[in-house]
């Protein structure tokens, strides 16, 4: 049987990378509104410039370049307006059932970790945020990162480096007292 | 700086699968040697795997899904699968015999029949659709005039040179838009300022918008092709060939009309008639007669 024509096309256009945008256009925006904008402003314009596309191209970098270019040119006319951080609405927005989780205790935990990754995550200064975004969840190389950022090598890896100490810091604080340590054994077993 | 140091600044490469070939296998050869380093790899893995549990971290939103698809699927996605070029398809199958594609024709008797019904369908599209449409149009252009005014919509480009506008839209929008340069003919000074555009989506394609100042009013201007909404409802003004159409939406006055391929939505909180609203930008210009009150 052949393949739903739209939902190749969806696969084509990269929609299978909307939770990474929407997590992305978050970290940037800090704005439930602005974040979901983006993602669809995002989408938007891949599709107008899909024709452009090669077969081998890097999809998933590309979605990711494009969007933070809009945010980019977004930022430079916003100027004076002042940054609103909607807590309430990245509460809603991170609601993430774990599909692995085995036991409703399970459950909680995850999103008890979650959120006090959340939190630690959204108060890293912005370059550290969209760096760990796309490295630790997105899970995007190096050069793929700094194609993203127009940026060198160097600089992505010692923003990742700032930005993970910083996060350490914060988790340190935030999390229950030696759960990194635990994390630790787990990570070694 | 010390060996330990170097490693050290290595251990986040080895996690992130950037460490390949004699430089992973050194710096594995160091870690089984050197304990403070396992200890600083070990603490280093620990965060990771915390983050990497919180995954996913955030989850797009379900309206925002629908409408990414909606997007993806609705074959109005331009270049790949525009409306005009189905419509130069549906023409084209009309326009060639049916059964002459080697087919005997009898088996495409009902079928024919059935493709007939099914074009025309999508040739004359319902007066219902349209003025859904046409309905979808004011409500954008009213929801857009409000962000202007709360100041959640920043302008793409800020310029008063309505050159400068014709120019950045040329390659953005799926249509030919041209902003009238000077205004057609001020007779008198403008009383009005070109600020900005930039561009919004509307039924999955894009749409112009230009925003002007008068005095202490704003006021903006939302342009999509007449493929996308025809203008409809409202009270009716005739003035000249055109139609305008005035409506009222939450205490914003929004006045559409359609002219050469494009329709127009024009939003304000002035007050007064449609012929009104037009002549407090158009009082100095040459054309200023063809909105002036009739009887």
């Amino acid at each position: 049987m052949s393949p739903d024509p739209h939902r190749k096309q969806e696969s084509a256009a990269g929609i299978e990378h909307i939770d990474g945008l929407y997590g992305y256009a978050l970290v940037l925006t800090r704005n439930r509104s602005d974040a979901e904008d983006l993602v669809q402003e995002t989408y938007l314009r891949a599709i107008r410039a899909m024709g452009r596309l090669r077969d081998d191209s890097n999809v998933k970098g590309w979605l990711f370049t494009i969007l933070r270019n809009i945010w980019r040119n977004e930022v430079r006319y916003r100027r004076n307006a002042p940054e609103t951080f909607d807590m309430e609405a990245d509460e809603r927005a991170a609601r993430v059932i774990d599909e692995n989780a085995k036991t409703p205790h399970d459950v909680y935990v995850g999103e008890l970790e979650r959120r006090h990754v959340r939190a630690a995550v959204q108060q890293l200064p912005a370059e550290a945020r969209e760096v760990i975004v796309l490295r630790e969840w997105e899970e995007l190389s190096y050069q793929e990162i700094a194609t993203i950022l127009d940026c060198p090598i160097g600089t992505v890896m010692s923003r990742l480096a700032r930005a993970r100490s910083k996060l350490r810091g914060l988790l340190t604080k935030l999390l229950p007292k030696g759960y990194l340590r635990r994390a630790e054994a787990e990570a070694t077993e | 700086m010390s060996a330990c140091d170097d490693y050290r600044c290595l251990v986040s490469l080895f996690l992130d699968h950037e460490l390949s070939g004699e430089d992973a296998e050194d710096f594995l050869a160091h870690i089984a040697s050197c304990g403070d380093c396992r200890r600083f790899l070990e603490e280093e893995q620990a965060l990771s795997q915390v983050l990497h549990h919180a995954r996913p971290l955030y989850k797009a939103p379900e309206t925002v899904r629908a409408r990414v698809s909606g997007i993806l699927s609705s074959g109005e996605n331009a270049g790949l699968f525009t409306p005009e070029r189905l419509r130069q398809r549906i023409v084209r199958i009309l326009a060639s015999p049916l059964g002459g594609v080697g087919h005997p024709a009898h088996r495409w008797g009902w079928l024919s029949a059935a493709a007939v019904v099914a074009i025309l369908a999508l040739l004359l599209t319902p007066p219902m659709v349209e003025r859904a449409r046409a309905d979808a149009l004011v409500e954008k252009a009213a929801a857009t005039h409000r962000k202007i005014l709360e100041g959640h919509l920043p302008m793409e480009i800020q310029t008063s040179s309505p050159e400068v506008v014709t120019t950045w839209f040329a390659d953005k929008v799926p249509f030919h838009f041209q902003l009238p340069e000077s205004q057609q003919a001020a007779m008198g000074p403008q009383n009005y300022r070109l600020v900005g555009s930039r561009l919004i989506s509307f039924r999955g394609s894009y749409a112009a918008l230009t925003t002007y100042e008068m005095q202490d009013q704003k006021i903006s201007l939302l342009v999509v092709s007449e493929n996308s909404a025809r203008a409809e409802g409202g009270d009716e003004v005739e003035s000249g060939h055109l139609t305008f159409h005035d409506h009222a939406v939450d205490g914003l006055k929004v006045i559409t009309w359609s002219n050469h391929g494009l329709t127009y939505a024009l939003v304000s909180t002035l007050s007064g008639s449609a012929r009104q609203s037009c002549l407090v930008c158009h009082q100095n210009m040459a054309d200023h007669l063809q909105f002036s009150q009739h009887p």
